[in-house]
C-alpha cells in the first residue's frame, strides 16, 4: 500500500521554498535557452523575461517578510530590466539592420554540455558551504547555487558567442544570477545598494550600446570576429 | 466485491491492449481537427489492424528469421511494461516488483532495438537509415531518461514507479517541489522524442528523408506489420501513463481491489491519455520540426532539465 512505499522519502522544501527556488532555477534554465537562441532579438526577450523572474521573486519575498523596500526593488527591476533596457537594445538592434542572427561558435549541444559542466560546479560549490544563521532570513540557499549557475553559465554565453549583442545580453544575465544571490545571502540590503547595482547595469547598457553602434559603423556588422583584424 | 490481484494486474495489460489504437485513432483525429481538416475516425486504426491481419505476409528476398520474429518480440515487450507501471492502480500489485524503472525502460528499448535490428536484416536502404537514425538518437536521448530516474530515485529512495506517483500524492509540497517539475518536464521531453513527434520527427509523414522510426517498418506486410503498428500505439499509450499516472497527474486510480473502482479507473486513465495527447497534438500543430542535425540540440536542453533537477536535489533544496 501507499504508506509502506513512502518509508523515509526526504522532506520536500515547503510550498513557498519550493515556488522561489524553481522561479530561481529558471532564471538559470533562462540561460540556457539564451545558449540556444540563434535570433538576437529573441536572445534580448529571453533576457526580458529572464528579468521578470528575478522581479517576480523579490516581488514573492517581499510579500512573505512584508519588506516595502523589496517592493520597491521589485518594481524598480520591472521597470529598468524588463520594460527599458530590453527596448533600447532592440531599438539599437533594429538600427543596425544587420545580422538578424548571431554566430555560434560552436555546436549548440557543445554550448548545452559546458553549459551543464560549469552549472554543476556552481551548485556543487554552494553545496559545500554551510549557512547556519543566514538561513530563513532571504530566498532558500539552494537558490544561491542556481545563482552562482546562472553567472557561470552566462560567462560560458559571454565566450561562445562572437556577436556584440549576445555578449551584453550575456553580461546582462550575469547581472540578474548576482540579484537572485544578494535576494539570498542579504535580501534586506538597503535600498540604496541596490539601486546602485541598478544604476551600474544602466551605465553598461550605454557602454554596450555605444560599442555596438561605433563597432556597427566600422564594420557593419556586429560579430566581434573581425575585431582582430589589423587595419591599414 | 474484490478481484484477485492476478486479474487485476491481466486487466491492467488488457487495458493498454484494448484502448491504445482508441488513443492514437482520437489524437489523429484532435490533430485533424486542429488542422481544420475533418480526419479519419477515432476507430480507424482498428479498422487498420484488422485489414492487415488479412493479408498475407511478404518477406524481403535474404531476410532472416530476426525479421519475422521482431514485430512479434517488439509487441510483446511493450505488453509487458503495464505489469510495473501504475495503470489502474495505486498500490503495486504482484508482478509490479518484478522490474524498477530501468527495468521497464530496458523493456521498451528492448522492443525498439528488435525492430531496429529487423530493419537492418532487410537490406533496404530507407530501413536502414530509420533504423540507424533510431539507434543514434535513441542513445542521445538516453542520459536525460538516466538522469529523471536519478532524481525519481533521490525522490523516492526507490526506483518503483509506484513510490513516485504515491509521493507526488502523499502533500502538495512534494508535487511541486523543483526537482520534481524538472524531472517530470525532462520526462515530457523523452516521451516527445520517444513517440516521433514533431520537434523530432513528423509522425504522420511519408517524405523519407526526414523519418526516423517511421521508417522502420517500410519492409513489413500483412500481420507483422499490424503487429508493429499495434505495438507503437501501445507504446505510445504505456508513455502517456507513465507520464500521467508516475510523474503528474496519479490521480483517480484505484485504491482497491474492488470492481466498482477498478473499472472506473479505465475512463479515467483514457481521459488522462487524452488529454496528454491533445497536449501532444497542440505541439505537433505550433512548432515545426527540426533539421535532423539540430535534434541534438532538443536533447541537450532535455539532458539540461534532467541534471538540474538532480543537482537541485543534490543541494538538499529541491
Amino acid at each position: 500500500m501507499p504508506s509502506s512505499l513512502l518509508g523515509s522519502v526526504p522532506v520536500p522544501p515547503s510550498a513557498f521554498d519550493g515556488v522561489t527556488e524553481a522561479l530561481a532555477v529558471l532564471v538559470l534554465l533562462v540561460v540556457f535557452a539564451m545558449l540556444r537562441e540563434a535570433l538576437l532579438r529573441s536572445q534580448v526577450r529571453l533576457y526580458a523575461f529572464q528579468s521578470l523572474a528575478v522581479s517576480a521573486l523579490a516581488a514573492m519575498l517581499g510579500a512573505s517578510q512584508h519588506a516595502g523596500e523589496l517592493y520597491a526593488l521589485a518594481a524598480l527591476s520591472f521597470v529598468l530590466k524588463v520594460v527599458v533596457v530590453p527596448a533600447v537594445v532592440l531599438r539599437l538592434l533594429a538600427e543596425a539592420e544587420v545580422d538578424l542572427a548571431g554566430s555560434h561558435r560552436f555546436g549548440v549541444a557543445t554550448a548545452f554540455l559546458v553549459g551543464v559542466i560549469v552549472s554543476v560546479v556552481g551548485f556543487l560549490a554552494i553545496g559545500d558551504m554551510h549557512f547556519g544563521p543566514l538561513a530563513g532570513h532571504g530566498l532558500p540557499v539552494p537558490a544561491l547555487g542556481a545563482a552562482t549557475a546562472t553567472v557561470l553559465v552566462s560567462f560560458v554565453l559571454v565566450m561562445f558567442r562572437a556577436d556584440v549583442v549576445s555578449q551584453a545580453v550575456g553580461f546582462f544575465s550575469m547581472e540578474n544570477g548576482v540579484s537572485v544571490a544578494s535576494l539570498v545571502v542579504a535580501a534586506r540590503m538597503p535600498l540604496i545598494l541596490e539601486v546602485g547595482f541598478l544604476f551600474d547595469l544602466l551605465v553598461a547598457v550605454v557602454a554596450f550600446g555605444v560599442l555596438m553602434r561605433a563597432h556597427h559603423r566600422r564594420a557593419a556588422s556586429l560579430s566581434t570576429e573581425t575585431l582582430d583584424q589589423l587595419r591599414g | 466485491m474484490q478481484l484477485a490481484p492476478a486479474a487485476v494486474q491481466a486487466l491492467q495489460v488488457l487495458t493498454v491492449l484494448v484502448f491504445a489504437p482508441f488513443v492514437s485513432g482520437a489524437i489523429a483525429h484532435v490533430e485533424a481537427r486542429l488542422q481544420g481538416r475533418r480526419g479519419p475516425r477515432s476507430l480507424q486504426p482498428y479498422y487498420d489492424i484488422a485489414k492487415l491481419f488479412s493479408k498475407e505476409t511478404l518477406a524481403p528476398e535474404g531476410a532472416s528469421w530476426v525479421f519475422l520474429a521482431a514485430p512479434v518480440v517488439a509487441f510483446t515487450s511493450f505488453l509487458i511494461v503495464p505489469l510495473l507501471i501504475p495503470v489502474l492502480t495505486d498500490f503495486p500489485l504482484p508482478l509490479g516488483y518484478m522490474g524498477d524503472i530501468m527495468g521497464g525502460g530496458l523493456i521498451l528499448a528492448l522492443g525498439g532495438f528488435a525492430v531496429a535490428l529487423a530493419a537492418a536484416d532487410t537490406g533496404d536502404p530507407y530501413a536502414q537509415l530509420g533504423s540507424s537514425r533510431a539507434m543514434t538518437f535513441g542513445a542521445l536521448i538516453e542520459p536525460s531518461v538516466l538522469f529523471v530516474v536519478f532524481a525519481v530515485a533521490l525522490i523516492t529512495t526507490t526506483d518503483l514507479p509506484y513510490a513516485m506517483a504515491a509521493v507526488d500524492r502523499s502533500s502538495l509540497a512534494q508535487a511541486i517541489r523543483p526537482a520534481h517539475l524538472f524531472a517530470a518536464v525532462a520526462f515530457f521531453l523523452v516521451v516527445l522524442s520517444d513517440t516521433g513527434r514533431i520537434p523530432v520527427e513528423t509522425h504522420a509523414s511519408t517524405l523519407e528523408l526526414g523519418m526516423i522510426d517511421e521508417a522502420r517498418g517500410f519492409e513489413h506486410s500483412g500481420p507483422a506489420l499490424a503487429l508493429l503498428k499495434w505495438g507503437s500505439a501501445i507504446k505510445q499509450f504505456v508513455l502517456y501513463v507513465i507520464l500521467a499516472d508516475v510523474f503528474s497527474a496519479p490521480w483517480g486510480l484505484a485504491g482497491s481491489r474492488c470492481v466498482g473502482p477498478v473499472l472506473l479507473a479505465v475512463p479515467v486513465l483514457l481521459a488522462k491519455a487524452l488529454g496528454v495527447g491533445t497536449i501532444f497534438a497542440v505541439i505537433d500543430n505550433s512548432f515545426s520540426k527540426l533539421r535532423l542535425y539540430k535534434i541534438t540540440e532538443f536533447m541537450a536542453s532535455a539532458f539540461a532539465l534532467s541534471a538540474v533537477a538532480v543537482l537541485v536535489l543534490y543541494l538538499g533544496g529541491g
